[in-house]
């Protein structure tokens, strides 16, 4: 009688996809036999729709480095589950235009609060260095605030002693990952709000605690 | 409650017979309110605001419950606003992914001699929508699982078309007029529910937000408990009262109503509510919404099923209206561990 099936734990969901017939789109942690993998997954049955978790697919490939299984479902090279930057690498390419280029973002950006040009450098062994460069305000503190919100942004771990590197667990480089971050990390707040806000909308309150 | 000598029951038997207080092959997994999410939306095509002024929509969107979560009950009436609308409240109706609601900075009454019932009430189109849809679903699925209705009690009808600070002042200025008040609102719930038992419904949710972090449990005593013993009266299948929040302090009163059930909010622990209600009613609820279903796993949610089990609370489901981006297999998690523990605790009592 019922149409659906175990197809693993959802781990984030996007409710309403803007530039697909505002059909909600689920990311799903299944474990494989060597490593956790993960499948988009959208219960609508609109035509178009498996183009489109194709395009989602394929977007998380090219943002997050991550890559496909014959079957659809994704992984990190590495083979660790990175599960909160895996929910920010879907979030992101759902959000971007379908019709546009799909391309991994370059690992510099320039952080408009202080004005100086940000570049995050790899240094082997999931290692990354926060820098920065050019004219601008407070060089010593952004660079920490953003190699922080790296590590809020994706779980990645703090290098012992220092302010501007930081760590995957897991020893793997992730260059994609870290530009993909990268663009939110100088404005981590604003992102951890954004998905407070999303989080409780949809939740039923009674009269009595409705904005009135 | 007595389960283990009872023959398998199809869900609209196990239901009626918990809020009768009668035996039950196995707890029923029941939801009172809405257990609609987008996913379930998209799955049957019938989202919202659509899915709550179409009835095909509302009844195809309310059948998943039953066909796809697996619950003992199908509810359709998915929002608490179907009559306030009818009556003329102005309504945001919102997208897909929130709940619609009543602007109630814009009241539509403001004494009590406003009240009145529109001619129009139970054919406006989103009452209409509700009759409709309980008429499909008694159709379709009737003989398999219960059909529950809803209708509004007075006091949320005076948050909607009052606006909640009028409303609340009124109680503690001239508690005579908010009496009046109620007691002309009372038959806005009970023409509505009675439409809605013609239509089809086996039992009726009765919310009436004589919420604890407003109303104190006096409160509910002194304004609602006679007129709520008067709605049993008068409307004749069982009735499921429902309040969020924290009611523990009015369990009791509630208790004394004669409401087959009371649909209990995660704030009161099962084994207080079950000491409160002491054996008059029946207790459906109570898995929490915004913690355990929407931001935890089957896991966490089979494990708070266990808790109402183990203390033998009569009916299982969520606390309220499940958020509308909880997950699929969380829902189907309540009936899976409901499951598992009878599976288990007949094996304890050897009865296979």
């Amino acid at each position: 009688m019922g149409q659906t099936t175990d197809i693993g734990r959802r781990i984030e969901l996007v409710p309403l996809d803007p530039h697909f017939g505002d059909v909600s789109i689920g990311l799903y942690r299944q474990q494989d036999d060597e490593c956790p993998v993960y499948r988009v997954h959208t219960y609508s049955r609109l035509s178009g729709a498996e183009d489109r978790i194709g395009f989602i697919v394929r977007a998380m490939e090219v943002l997050g480095g991550m890559e496909q299984n014959p079957d659809g479902r994704l992984q990190f090279p590495c083979g660790w589950d990175h599960n909160l930057a895996v929910k920010r690498v879907f979030l992101e390419a759902c959000k971007l235009d379908p019709s546009g280029p799909v391309e991994p973002r370059p690992l510099e950006i320039l952080d408009k609060k202080s004005g100086l040009q940000i570049k995050v450098l790899s240094e082997g062994d999931g290692v990354y260095r926060v820098t920065a460069h050019g004219e601008g305000k407070d060089p010593e503190r952004r660079i920490s605030f953003i190699a922080g919100g790296l590590m809020k942004l994706a779980e990645i771990d703090a290098v012992d002693g220092t302010l501007d590197r930081v760590v995957f667990p897991c020893g793997y480089a992730h260059d994609a990952l870290i530009g993909l971050l990268l663009v939110r990390a100088p404005n981590v707040r604003a992102v951890l709000r954004e998905q407070e806000m999303a989080a409780s909308r949809g939740v039923l309150a009674a009269p009595s605690q409705q904005d009135r | 409650m007595e389960t283990s000598v009872i023959k398998q029951m199809k869900g609209r038997d196990r239901v009626l017979a918990a809020l009768r207080g009668e035996p039950v092959d196995r707890t029923p997994v029941c939801n009172p309110t809405s257990v609609a999410t987008v996913e379930l939306m998209d799955l049957v095509d019938a989202p919202f605001p659509d899915a709550n002024r179409d009835p095909e929509l509302m009844a195809r969107l309310a059948a998943t419950g039953y066909t796809e979560l697996g619950f003992d009950t199908i509810m359709p009436v998915f929002t608490i606003i179907q009559e306030s609308s009818a009556l003329g409240c102005d309504i945001q109706w919102e997208q897909k992914d929130n709940w619609p609601t009543v602007r109630m900075n814009n009241p539509i009454w403001e004494d009590v001699d406003d009240i009145k019932i529109p001619s129009d009430f139970l054919t406006h189109r989103d009452t209409k929508c509700v009759l409709d849809a309980i008429s499909r679903l008694k159709k379709e699925y009737g003989d398999e699982v219960a059909i529950i209705g809803k209708t509004m009690g007075p006091w949320s009808l005076g948050y909607h078309c009052f606006g909640v600070e009028p409303f609340l002042l009124t109680s503690l200025d001239d508690p005579g007029r908010t009496h009046l008040a109620l007691d002309r609102m009372k038959e806005i719930t009970v023409e509505f529910g009675r439409a809605q038992i013609e239509a089809g419904a086996d039992a009726l949710t009765l919310p009436d937000h004589a919420t604890g972090d407003l109303v104190s449990g006096e409160y509910y005593r002194r304004f609602l408990r006679d007129l709520h013993i008067e709605m049993v009266e008068r409307i004749p299948i069982p009735l499921i009262m429902h309040i969020c929040g924290r009611t523990v302090d009015r369990m009791g009163y509630i208790a004394e109503t004669g409401f087959a059930a009371f649909h209990f909010d995660s704030k009161n622990t099962p084994m207080e509510s079950m000491e409160a209600v002491d054996g008059q009613i029946s207790l459906v609820g109570n898995i929490n919404n915004p913690e355990t279903l929407f931001a935890r796993g089957p896991d966490e949610v089979g494990h708070e099923v266990c808790q109402n089990l183990d203390h033998g609370i009569h009916m299982v489901g969520p606390e309220c209206a499940v958020p509308l981006q909880a997950s699929i297999e969380n829902l189907k998690a309540i009936p899976d561990a409901v499951k598992d523990w009878h599976r288990s605790h007949a094996h304890d009592h050897g009865t296979g």
